[in-house]
């Protein structure tokens, strides 16, 4: 999680108006998600695949251990979905019977399961697309444009910001228990763990009040308000994804 | 326009926390247009209790806070407009950047004043110079190191243009050389004619920076006066639980072994004493 955010502020596209990303990312998935073929998702999971390791210039290596991550829920998914279970053989492509029960896949079963399997991996390289190439803050912006009410776009800016000090913290605090030993053995390591949380509670409201008190010493009365930074608007990057998304669509359209 | 010589002033000023602690007993501070003050006081002693008075986030149980001569009045209005005057850089940066974008948190303040978005992006771009960190606009704050920080928690104030920049331990885990560098950028902030308060329990620095020292100790102001006379009082640095300057102890010791004649000035800058201390055949001729 801390990788994607690294990247997120030094990738190839960083440079790049953070809307054009937000709906080329948006909306090549709801493409995704939509599409009744399976040739749509592949393109996708290539172009988004293509985007992220050329042109963003994420190592590959990166890219391909964090689309491990949901590959193995897919998978336990994917396999209850292709594989079952049932007292008649009839009707089963690739099957095993033992003692009248039979275990195997129905072709439509497999269809179905590979091409959920693509259409979720499709959408999760979108999304991956835009958490490598695009910093929180600016998706807060664009959200706080879309008008989004504040006091959730003012809380997200929060909790974005007291993760990283509260997980400092919460390093700091371990570190020093396992220079004394906390972590030795399991009963010590549910007790530290007990103190760790306890400890950090009490930072937590310790360091709002001191935020609070900060910020009203800048003036806080209650709304935040910030001054973000102007990006160059690309009407190219727009035509690229307009020219992108219809060709899709439209295969969509005729997979039906 | 003739303005008055006190900025900013703390009369009969006493405040105990919610829990009962008297963190403030009777405290009478003048700050002077234009100076450099220096608060020296030990941990706990009241120094950011009393910071927090001057920008009106705290209230006095008693007594008052008077900028420009008259007392501050606690309405919102009236609040932003001294904390537009009177700016707090506080000891930790991380409690005082509330946003992970180095460029949002510095306009958060000057935006609070009510200022067009074109001033507030010209008066980030001045902060950010002031303190030198142009480079770190595009860096997210978390991924930032202690000093990096602590210069754009200073943008942040320095974006809203106050009068009175109020530093609270200012040098406190910076390295030497950012220590320096950061004195520096005080200078030239003083030079162009801010008051400068700081806090610090350093009195080498307090010595070397500062017009005027003010020494606060249980919640009191035991002492205030020219570092020279301060810190010629080796009882009260003492009960204040400080130090001499190194400069001023060395400068005794070179009197007392005669090296140096009794009315040689006080040094301020080390380069001022070295430049005193005479040639061995000097001495004897």
């Amino acid at each position: 999680m801390i990788n994607i955010d690294c990247y997120a502020y030094s990738n190839n596209l960083k440079t790049i108006h953070p809307a054009e990303k937000s709906l080329l990312a948006m909306s090549t998935m709801v493409v995704c998600l939509t599409s009744p073929t399976i040739i749509t998702p592949l393109i996708i999971l290539t172009f988004m695949t293509g985007g992220i390791i050329i042109k963003a210039g994420i190592p590959s290596r990166v890219f391909l251990n964090l689309m491990l991550v949901p590959l193995s829920f897919l998978f336990i998914s994917v396999l209850t979905i292709a594989f079952s279970i049932s007292t008649d053989p009839s009707g089963f492509w690739l099957a095993q019977t033992i003692n009248g029960l039979t275990i195997g896949t129905r072709y439509p079963e497999l269809v179905t399961a590979i091409h959920l399997f693509l259409k979720s991996l499709g959408a999760v390289s979108c999304l991956y697309f835009l958490a490598l190439t695009t910093p929180i803050t600016e998706i807060i912006t664009i959200l706080h444009k879309l008008k989004v009410p504040a006091i959730i776009t003012e809380l997200m800016v929060l909790i974005y910001r007291f993760i990283f000090v509260f997980m400092e913290t919460a390093t700091t605090i371990r570190r020093a228990q396992s220079s004394r030993l906390g972590y030795v053995s399991l009963k010590s390591s549910y007790r530290s763990l007990s103190r760790l949380f306890t400890a950090l509670l009490g930072k937590v409201f310790v360091k709002s009040q001191e935020l609070y008190n900060a910020m009203s010493a800048r003036g806080y009365t209650g709304e935040i308000n910030v001054l973000t930074k102007k990006y160059p608007v690309s009407h190219k990057n727009y035509l690229l994804i307009v020219g992108f998304e219809l060709p899709l669509i439209l295969l969509n359209l005729l997979g039906r | 326009m003739n303005l008055p010589k006190v900025i900013l002033e703390a009369v009969d000023l006493k405040y105990a926390y919610p829990d009962g602690t008297s963190a403030l007993r009777n405290v009478n501070l003048q700050v002077e247009r234009g100076e450099r003050l220096a608060l020296l006081g030990s941990n706990g002693a009241g120094k950011s209790t009393l910071f927090m008075q001057f920008n009106g986030i705290y209230r006095p149980n008693s007594g008052c806070i008077k900028y420009q001569g008259q007392a501050i009045s606690y309405t919102n209005k009236a609040l932003i407009e001294l904390r537009k005057k009177v700016g707090i850089v506080f000891q930790d940066p991380d409690s005082q950047l509330f946003s992970a974008s180095v460029y949002q948190d510095i306009s958060f303040g000057p935006l609070n004043l009510g200022l067009s978005d074109e001033t507030v992006a010209d008066r980030v771009k001045q902060a950010l110079k002031d303190t030198e960190t142009t480079d770190l606009e595009d860096k997210p704050t978390h991924l930032l190191s202690y000093g990096q920080k602590k210069r754009v928690s200073i943008a942040g104030v320095l974006a809203m243009e106050p009068e009175v920049i109020i530093f609270d331990e200012p040098t406190a885990g910076l390295d030497p050389r950012h220590a320096l560098e950061f004195m520096h950028l005080l200078k030239k902030l003083s030079d162009s004619d801010k008051t400068i308060i700081i806090s610090t329990h350093d009195v080498d620095l307090a010595y070397s920076f500062s017009d005027r020292v003010a020494i606060i100790c249980s919640g009191e102001i035991i002492a205030h006066g020219e570092p020279g006379e301060i810190f010629m009082q080796p009882d009260l640095i003492k009960r204040a639980d400080l130090a001499l300057p190194w400069l001023i102890e060395m400068h005794y010791e070179l009197v007392k072994k005669g090296w140096l004649s009794p009315s040689t000035p006080l040094p301020k800058t080390k380069e001022e004493l070295l430049l005193t201390i005479p040639k061995k055949n000097q001495q004897s001729a």
